[in-house]
């Protein structure tokens, strides 16, 4: 039971990942009207608001997975990084339940910063916001990759 | 003036959480701890029953703290009281001083 909620709590995550790169990378201020054409461009020509939703529903559920997962972590994969002295991934573990605890807490004001109509003047306030999801989302589906693989990944 | 696009309460949750995440897991204090080798929720510490997680009562004391001073502020003081900019600014400070302060795990 374990295995298939860690398997589901990464493929949300993947989608997380892939709904909220697409959006921080579409509120990246642009230079001139070019680069719709390449991959990169048409990476960034999405509709950006259509995301919001889909961003605030993966986040709540991904986290929900996380912390359903999170005693079994506690458990079994704290104690054996402590035992192996692996104090640097405990750390970035840290961080991660902190970066998301913060993201769930910003949610709804950046839902509401997204929603239909969007205020010009609080694009600036909608591209940060953004960015910050950003780094939490890739913070914590790194560190949880490498956290689930650092037994093979150590020599 | 109050200007109609703005959703003070929600920033003020917004704001008020990770700030009240911050102390909660500065403090070490937590409403409640959760002892997963024992499946029990504890108000109190209770090392007997092993390892505990306070994340959970982080979360929930953030949530509860920051939804009611976000609903009893006014509208209008809650606008006077903090710029529009402050909803991504001051998560943006409690990330960094989060991240120089779990800067112990890696020294």
């Amino acid at each position: 039971m374990i295995v298939v909620l860690l398997i589901v709590h990464g493929l949300l995550a993947v989608a997380l990942l892939g709904a909220i790169t697409h959006q921080a990378w579409s509120v990246v201020p642009r230079r001139g009207a070019a680069g719709t054409v390449s991959f990169v461009g048409r990476f960034r020509t999405v509709d950006s608001a259509a995301y919001a939703t889909a961003v605030v529903v993966l986040f709540v559920i991904t986290a929900i997975g996380g912390a359903l997962l999170y005693p079994q972590y506690r458990i079994d994969v704290r104690t054996t990084l402590e035992d192996l002295q692996l104090r640097a991934a405990n750390g970035v573990f840290e961080i991660k339940e902190h970066l998301v605890a913060i993201g769930l807490g910003l949610l709804p004001t950046y839902w509401l910063y997204w929603k239909a109509p969007l205020v010009p003047e609080q694009a600036a306030a909608r591209r940060y916001l953004t960015w910050l999801l950003a780094f939490f989302v890739w913070w914590g589906f790194l560190v949880g990759h490498v956290l689930n693989n650092i037994k093979g990944l150590l020599p | 003036m109050t200007a109609p696009h703005r959703h003070p309460s929600v920033e003020i949750f917004s704001m008020l959480f990770s700030i009240v995440y911050l102390t909660c897991f500065y403090m070490d204090w937590a409403p409640f701890r959760y002892y997963p080798e024992t499946l029990r929720f504890h108000l109190r510490m209770t090392p007997q029953d092993g390892p505990a997680i306070l994340w959970y009562g982080w979360v929930a004391a953030a949530a509860v703290v920051s939804a009611a001073i976000a609903v009893a502020v006014p509208r209008r003081l809650a606008e006077r009281l903090w710029p529009a900019w402050a909803a991504w600014a001051v998560p943006l400070i409690i990330v960094v001083l989060v991240l120089l302060y779990e800067r112990r795990w890696f020294v």
